[in-house]
């Protein structure tokens, strides 16, 4: 870990390069929402793997998650779990109409 | 007592306590807002309405980003700095993280309150016509014949007071500004008559010497007739019902008279034809009596058919949620046409989406008969909004909390520094780690709610 006075020292301008990362992947999130990629999922999915990235370089250097004793990588795995559960959740109710019926409503049917 | 394993790790975990804390808290905050986007999914996928997109500040929300970054970068450093037995490092960078997360707040209570004078009409054909109210807002107008009170209620009526006007204020005299709304009359200063003749009013006292007369009689209400013509500008949302004989308010206070106006004037930014079966006989042109408005939404959406055939040739327009978004959501940028027009053609300024900037819009009256429904951009108009106001209130109640702590850390622990600078450092990081938590939410909501 990262805890003697000069490692952390030299840990300062990482940081200082990541945030600056962030900032221009913000503006590059921006400019990308847009674009017409001419479906709008494509659009979704640009962003939010953008996001992602941003998210990991969060997670990763900020929050020393690269560095980090077994125990929380043990925690953190079955949050990250259950997290995929409930963004899957979804697929459930797709027998159920739910999404052709909202496209339906807004787009009619053709 | 000492609370042990503050500074050293505990040797089963290999970790100090308040560590292994924040992150088994990070975990359940993860299922928290995971619950809350898994939500946001549903919602959208229910959604029988076109999802908002660009269609909050995207410049604040930018902003806000920005702001949130820089404090992710200056809490690492405020904690670099313990480490590296730096002050002044620490201190000033630990102080920018707050005053941060104090901006930002700022910023939001912006955004929220821009959303709340905002106001959204649903036509009877689905178009959406958005605007903001002039100040009095929506109020169905009201020639009073008499007023009956309703016994079962306590207190005096109460919602009837808002609403008192004295008669002939109805005409629609508009200055500069927007309509002027007359001033309401004090209840108690109103003279009624009973129906035995007898002159009355409704201060407190009055009211319970009619009350006891009623008991006495054994009635329930009481009818009283004004003295002098009396009219009522009543808002929509504090009426059980309305004809156009008669308005009842919440209390159970009945109006009889005649209505003389149900419009709602509104100062359109908006004409959202989406939802309409055919945008060029959507009600929206009956409403604009100015057929250069109609004229001029013809020309943007020629425009963005033109660019749509350049950059997507062979494939159906009306397909496009891009096409859509940009040709039939036609954006009001002047009073009147030729100002839209010189405006569109200079060019809509940076700054013109901003709180402070100043704006002239077209006002139009609507008859309610024509209206849907409406609502200022709160979760009752749509479940967009309704996930909007859940996930990013509760996130700015992190943000709240965030800058609490490290208030706190920054007041009572500094003199740390120099006696354990160890426990210090470890204090600003669980501080920083719940702060990069709420930043990495905040990077996944402003690309979902802002953008896409």
């Amino acid at each position: 870990m990262a805890n003697s006075p000069e490692e952390v020292a030299k840990h300062v301008k990482t940081y200082l390069k990541v945030g600056a990362a962030l900032l221009f992947l913000t503006a590059v999130t921006v400019w990308l929402s847009y674009v017409d990629f001419g479906t709008h999922s494509r659009n979704m999915a640009i962003g939010l793997t953008v996001a992602t990235f941003k998210t990991s370089l969060v997670v990763l250097i900020f929050m020393h998650m690269n560095h980090e004793r077994p125990l929380i990588y043990k925690f953190m795995l079955f949050s990250m779990l259950l997290l995929g559960v409930m963004f899957t959740l979804f697929v459930f109710v797709h027998d159920d109409g739910l999404i052709m019926r909202g496209y339906q409503a807004v787009f009619g049917k053709h | 007592m000492e609370i042990p394993y503050t500074v050293t790790a505990r040797p089963d975990t290999g970790l100090w306590n308040a560590k292994i804390g924040v992150w088994l808290f990070l975990a359940s905050e993860v299922m928290l807002f995971g619950g809350l986007f898994s939500s946001y999914i549903f919602l959208r996928l229910g959604a029988d309405y076109f999802w908002p997109i660009h269609e909050l500040n995207v410049k604040m929300g930018c902003f806000n980003t920005a702001v949130l970054i820089g404090s992710s970068v200056t809490i690492v450093m405020a904690w670099a700095g313990v480490k590296m037995r730096n002050y002044k490092m620490y201190f000033w960078n630990l102080l920018i993280t707050i005053l941060c997360a104090f901006l930002f707040l700022t910023v939001k209570f912006f955004e929220y309150k821009s959303k709340i004078e905002h106001y959204g009409v649903v036509l009877k054909d689905g178009t959406i016509l958005l605007g903001h109210q002039p100040e009095e807002g929506y109020r169905y107008k009201f020639n009073a014949d008499s007023v009956t009170l309703n016994f079962k209620e306590a207190d005096p009526p109460y919602f009837m007071r808002f609403a008192t006007k004295p008669a002939g204020e109805h005409g629609g005299a508009h200055d500069e500004h927007g309509s002027a709304p007359a001033e309401i009359l004090p209840i108690e200063t109103v003279k009624f008559k009973t129906e035995s003749g007898k002159e009355t009013t409704l201060a407190p006292a009055d009211f319970q010497a009619l009350k006891s007369e009623a008991k006495a009689a054994k009635k329930d209400s009481l009818k009283l007739t004004p003295v002098q013509p009396l009219a009522f500008h009543a808002k929509p949302s504090k009426l059980a019902s309305h004809s156009e004989k008669s308005l009842a308010f919440l209390d159970g206070t009945l109006i009889e008279g005649k209505l003389v106006s149900d419009k709602m004037e509104l100062h359109v930014d908006v004409i959202d034809t989406r939802a309409a079966p055919d945008a060029d006989k959507s009600m929206a042109w009956a409403i604009f009596k100015d057929a250069g408005w109609k004229k001029a939404f013809d020309e943007s959406r020629e425009e963005h058919l033109k660019k749509f055939n350049e950059t997507h040739p062979g494939q159906d327009p009306m397909k496009s949620d891009h096409y859509l978004r940009e040709a039939l959501r036609f954006e009001v940028h002047g009073e009147t046409p030729a100002a839209h027009e010189a405006k569109h053609k200079e060019g809509v300024g940076f700054f013109d989406d901003m709180p402070w900037a100043e704006h002239h819009y077209p006002t139009v009256e609507i008859e309610g008969k024509d209206i849907q429904r409406w609502s200022n951009f709160l979760p009752k108009w749509n479940t967009y909004y309704a996930i909007y106001f859940t996930i990013t209130g509760l996130h700015g109640a992190h943000v709240l909390a965030g800058a609490l702590v490290m208030l706190y850390f920054l007041v009572f622990n500094s003199r740390w520094f120099k006696t354990d600078p160890e426990h210090l450092a470890n204090r600003v990081e669980t501080g920083g780690l719940f702060w990069h938590f709420v930043d990495l939410v905040w990077i996944f909501l402003f690309p979902l709610l802002y953008l896409l």
